[in-house]
Parts: C-alpha cells; structure tokens; sequence
C-alpha cells in the first residue's frame, strides 16, 4: 500500500450536503406521510379482503333466506316428483353423485399420481421417453385450462358410444356388447289372464318372437318350464297350472332384458360409470400437477440417501418420496374432488338429466342424477317452490363440498404430525 | 417400554457387539486393493471434469481426497457408487474397478454395487421416519429378514456407528430429532446396516460442530478396521488426523497421491506443499 493512499484515508471526506443540516420539521413530515400511505394502503388490503368474503356472505345469505325453510328431512329423503314439488327431494342426486365421485375417484387418483411419479421420478433413459415425458408434461399443462364442457363431448365420444367399434346401444334391438350380468327373455303373454311366459332370447338383433309350436321357456321364479301351444279352435285348457305355461298359436312378445348390479356392457352408454371417467379426465390434471409439485417438493437429499443405500428407482418412490409427498397429494386430489362434485356441464353432456329417476343406480350401466344437475332442472323451473328447492339442494351441495375440503385440512395436519 | 427395544436390550447380553449379525458378510483380508482407478475420465456435458487419473485405493484403509473446490474430487467420489447416474449430463471414460466388478460398465447392477459401495453425505440426510425406520430402511429393501434378525442388525450398526448408547432407549422416536452430529452418526449406521465393503463419504463433518466432527474422526479410524474407506475433505487436518493415504485434486487432475504423512510432510510436487501449507485454497 502506498503512502498517498494512507494520507488520504487519513483526511475525512466533507459530509454531503444532502445529510448536512438536517430539517427535522421536514423530516419528521416525510415521516408521517409515508406512515400515512402506509396505514392507507393497510385499510385497503383488508377492505379488499372484507369485500371477496362479503361476496361470499351475501351469496350464502340469499340462498339460506331463499331455501333455507325447505331444508327439511322430505329434500334429503324423497325423489323429485313432477307434480307435487311439496314432497320433490334431492335423494337418488346426493347418492349418484356419490356413485360418480366414487369411479372419478377410482380412476383419476391412480392414473394422476402415477403420472407424476413418472414426470418427476423417473429420469427415462432413452430420447424417445424423454421426449413422451415433454410432450406430457406440455399437454398437461394445457389440459388443465381446458373448459369442463369440452371434457364433456369427449366423454360422450370416449365413453358413451366409445367411436361406436363396439356396436350402438338402442332401445329393443341393441348390438352393444354385453359381457356380463344381462339375460334378455322375450315376454309372452299365457292363457292365464295377467300371467306372462319368458323365453330366453337367442339372437340379440331379434326384437320380437312369434310362437310358432312348443319352445323351453322360464317361469316367473326362473325356473325351466316346458310351454304348451294352444290353437284356436281347439279346447282351452281349463287347469289353472296348465294355463299358466300355454301361450296362444301366432301369439307375439316383446325382447325384455332382466339386469343383475354387475351388468356390464361396451359401450358404457349414458352410465354412472361413463359420467364419472368422463368427470375424472376433468380433474386428471389437476390431480397430475398437485401430485408433481408435492413431490417436487421432497427434498432431493431424502432421495440420494435412498438411492445411496441400493434402493431401485422404485423402491425410492415407495418408501421414501410418496410417503414425504402423500399429505400434499391428498389435499389436491380432495380439492379436485370438490371440483368435481359441483361439475355439470360434462356430467349434462354425457348423462343427460334423468332427474326423474326414483332411485340410485341399479346396475353398473344405470344412469343416475348428480346434484348439480338436480339443481340446474330445478333452478330453470317456474315455480317458486322448484326456485327454493333448488337454493336448498345448493346449501345441501355447499355443505358435501366443505366436509370435503375439512377433510382435506384434517388429513393434512394428521400426516404432517406423523 | 417400547417392545423392540426389550428385544434388543435381552439379545445384547449375548451378543457381543464386534460380532456381526449374519445378514453382514464377514470383513475381507487387509493389505489388498479394493478399488482400481485407470484412466478415468469425467465430463458434466462439454466441461471436463476430471483428467485421465489412475489410483488405487488400499483395503481397509481411509484414503482421504483433498483439493479446492471444483477440483472434482465429489465427481470421483460419486462415480465410485455411480451416484452420479442421476445427473443427466455426466459422462465417464477409464475404468474404475471393484474386484473383478468394472462398476462404470452398463451392465453392472448399480443396485447391488451400491449396497457393496455405501454412501455417507455431506449433509445428515436422515428419513423422516423413527430411528429404528432410518437403520432397517436398507436391510428392508434388500433382505428378508425376521423381527429378532432385524432388531439385532439394527443394534449392530447402530453400535458400530458409536450411537446406540444414546439412541437405545428412543428407537421409536423421529430420527429428526437428534442433533446434527447423532444424525450423521446414524447415517453412518444406516449406510452399514446393509453390510457394504466400501464407505464413501463425501465431506461428513462439514456441517458439523468441532465436537460431533471429533466423535465422527473416531468413528471412521474404527471403521476402518472392518470397512474401506473414501473420504472427500477440506479440511486438511482431518485428512492428517485420521487419513491413511491423501490424494491431491487440483483442476481435475490428480496431482499426487500417497501415504497421509509423506503429503503433509514431505511432498513431491510443489502444488501440493502449496496447498497443505495453506498458502492457497
């Protein structure tokens, strides 16, 4: 170091005017003012938060006063009945709702998360994998900005007529194909008066038969009975017993098809099963994009330590990445649920509005009513009463949709204490 | 009382703790090469990172690599067990043998090499899981093993990781919990609760106080009797304290490699006593 530069480090620089004299009146103003826009700026924050809240309390107040007095037992307990919207209830929608959740469910979790594990866990080895590994990621993204209504078209084509290779679904005639769980009979009526015979139907395409001479047929019970062929002209049978299996010569049945709860045909036709794939494509993506930033969020130390001890790729993600990530997975996927619930247009699109139904579903290719739709027929009605019905059958909505949500926080901080 | 650790309190009056269970292979003769270093060669896409080196690293001894930072001492470090498989652009030319087992070859099973190489890290890396959880995670993955066997693997490696005595009446509590020195003390328990021959380890004491750095300097002059050795430092004197041979990285060469005492005392290459004097680094 040289001697210059000593002497002058030695000699103090003359203090800036700026910092010379100081105003403490000016000061002291500047001071306030900028305290002021700051305590401005404070009440603002917290009225623009009152406000969005305040949104919420008025929509909450207006439906409780509109539907609040119809929150009776009959709204959660009955169907909806056309006529008579006094007794009209929400039942079969709150149980085919679940049904729905219950497949979205089903089928989004798994596929979601295992997506995610192979986005964020698997460095694929190959260019052709990491290439499908970008391509999905990129449409993933776009996917989740899709509108639910265009979901909804793609179930109707993916899942309701699947491109229609496996035959169409029709009323009588039907070349859908049926892999378990129907028997399809043709009903014939017997001598008896209000007794019916069934035969069995041979040929799916034949809508009709024509009693031609004696055939095999099935009692009421199911059990095999011989049927007998009355001409006219000849003597009737008198025997109540023998009446009961003979059918009239020329006598026509129609085809009759009686379901057990696992008939399962292709395509899955306007089915609870159809309407909750198509509501789990809905929230695919967000199940997909929640998983992967939970588990973007496992420190990447946990896994090299794991890697470190001779665990394989997958044993990795088993014992150590999901079970660090599972409390952020299970909160979007619960979020997404609550998206799901509230859907209508796919759900519309792929179910139609069977509102009438009395009932959840019976079999595995029943159409069921959602809550939403319920609540769109309803709303769109004119009478008051199917207006409060609806402001009702929204509270009963809102309220699944919060248990949802208080799940997901209870889950949440369970897992995280473990 | 936590039932697992009555178990392990009654199997320690007959099991005497330099034994090991029978889930670890028997220690290997001294005096041999366990790990072979030609020519080997390392690169993170374009950048070279380390420069036709040879080493051999001697069985049952600590050889410590020393260096600035960016020498590449870590990459040779993680090529060893072929951590360095994770990181997409890492490349590698030379051979590193292990045996008769040439570990950069595609076929090798990294799986199996890594529980014959085990790894210790810089950072205690604990799983969030309880004490007992982080030591049998390893053993879980590779064997079938009764709860008796387990219990007694646990308490093994925990006790030649100079920790059960303080872990012993808390297995089940989270390993998260202890301090930083106890987590990597447990690490070092978990990486030999699968029975490795090699234990690397890449800066252990760094982010560790001086007391916890002194309890895991003694632990690994012990381990070396059953283990070999490699340790990344940048500390020089925990390379003279309880290294057996040093080897010097500098700019992804290896400058010079020998016993611990002849680097520190006498060098041959000027770099070297450079850098051990503490003149740059």
């Amino acid at each position: 170091m040289s001697a210059g530069q000593l002497r002058t480090a030695a000699e103090p620089k003359p203090v800036p005017a700026a910092l010379q004299n100081p105003d403490a009146a000016a000061q002291s103003r500047n001071s306030d003012r900028r305290q002021r826009n700051s305590r401005l700026f404070y009440w603002l924050c917290i009225l623009i938060a009152c406000l969005s809240v305040l949104v919420l309390g008025v929509l909450l107040l207006s439906i409780g006063v509109q539907g609040g007095h119809r929150l009776t037992p009959t709204l959660l307990t009955s169907a909806h009945s056309e006529l008579n919207p006094e007794v009209a209830g929400m039942w079969p929608s709150i149980v085919g709702s679940f049904f729905v959740l219950l497949v979205c469910a089903a089928f989004a979790i798994p596929l979601g998360i295992a997506t995610a594990v192979f986005l964020e866990e698997f460095q694929p080895k190959s260019a052709w994998l990491n290439m499908a590994r970008g391509f999905i990621q990129l449409n993933i993204a776009n996917l989740a900005g899709v509108p639910s209504i265009v979901y909804g078209l793609l179930g109707l084509s993916a899942f309701v007529y699947m491109f229609n290779v496996f035959g169409q679904i029709q009323v009588n005639e039907s070349t859908a194909w049926v892999i378990a769980g129907e028997q399809r009979f043709y009903q014939v009526r017997s001598l008896e008066t209000g007794q019916i015979v069934l035969i069995p139907q041979s040929d799916p395409t034949q809508s009709k038969i024509t009693i031609t001479g004696p055939i095999r047929g099935v009692d009421a019970a199911g059990n095999p009975v011989d049927i007998e062929v009355w001409e006219p002209g000849t003597p009737r049978p008198t025997d109540s017993e023998i009446k009961r299996r003979t059918v009239r010569l020329g006598a026509t049945g129609g085809a009759y098809s009686e379901r057990s709860w696992y008939f399962f045909r292709l395509p899955l036709g306007p089915s609870f099963l159809a309407g909750g794939l198509t509501l789990g494509l809905v929230i695919l993506p967000i199940v997909i994009i929640s998983s992967q930033e939970s588990l973007r969020a496992v420190s990447p130390a946990l896994r090299e330590a794991s890697s470190g001890l001779g665990a394989t790729t997958w044993q990795t993600v088993r014992f150590v990445s999901l079970p660090v990530a599972v409390p952020g997975i299970l909160t979007g996927v619960i979020l997404a649920m609550g998206r799901a619930i509230g859907e209508a247009a796919p759900v519309l699109i792929v179910l139609g509005a069977a509102i009438s139904k009395d009932s959840g579903p019976q079999n595995l290719m029943d159409n069921v009513v959602t809550m939403p739709l319920l609540i769109f027929d309803w709303a769109g009605r004119q009478q008051a009463t199917f207006q409060e019905l609806a402001a009702a059958a929204i509270i009963v909505l809102l309220v699944a949709l919060l248990l949802l949500n208080g799940a997901a926080i209870y889950l949440r901080q369970k897992m995280q204490q473990a | 009382m936590l039932p697992v650790t009555e178990t392990v309190k009654d199997s320690m009056a007959s099991t005497s703790s330099n034994t090991p269970p029978a889930a670890v292979p028997p220690p290997s003769r001294p005096g041999e090469t366990t790990i072979e270093i030609t020519n080997f060669n390392a690169w993170y896409g374009d950048f070279q990172a380390l420069h036709d080196l040879s080493l051999s690293i001697p069985k049952h001894r600590v050889t410590a690599f020393i260096g600035p930072s960016g020498c590449g001492k870590s990459t040779l470090l993680k090529w060893i067990n072929r951590m360095n498989d994770i990181v997409p652009s890492a490349t590698a030319r030379g051979t590193l043998r292990l045996g008769g087992l040439d570990i950069l070859s595609p076929g090798t099973d990294v799986v199996r090499l890594r529980r014959q190489i085990g790894i210790v890290f810089q950072k205690p890396n604990p799983f969030p899981k309880s004490i007992y959880d982080n030591v049998a995670f390893g053993p879980r993955l590779h064997m079938k093993l009764t709860k008796e066997q387990l219990d007694e693997l646990v308490q093994w490696s925990l006790e030649k990781a100079a920790v059960w005595d303080e872990v012993k009446n808390r297995l089940h509590a989270p390993a998260l919990g202890l301090s930083g020195g106890q987590q990597q003390r447990l690490c070092i328990a978990r990486a030999i609760a699968v029975g490795p021959e090699v234990l690397l380890m890449d800066e252990p004491c760094s982010a560790l106080d001086p007391a916890s750095t002194l309890a895991i300097e003694d632990l690994i002059f012990e381990l070396r009797q059953q283990y070999t050795i490699v340790m990344v430092t940048h500390n020089m004197q925990q390379a003279s304290r309880c290294s057996d041979q040093t080897a010097f990285f500098f700019n992804g060469k290896l400058i010079e490699a020998g016993d611990t005492e002849d680097i520190f005392t006498k060098p041959r290459e000027k770099q070297t006593d450079d850098y051990v004097r503490g003149r740059f680094g």
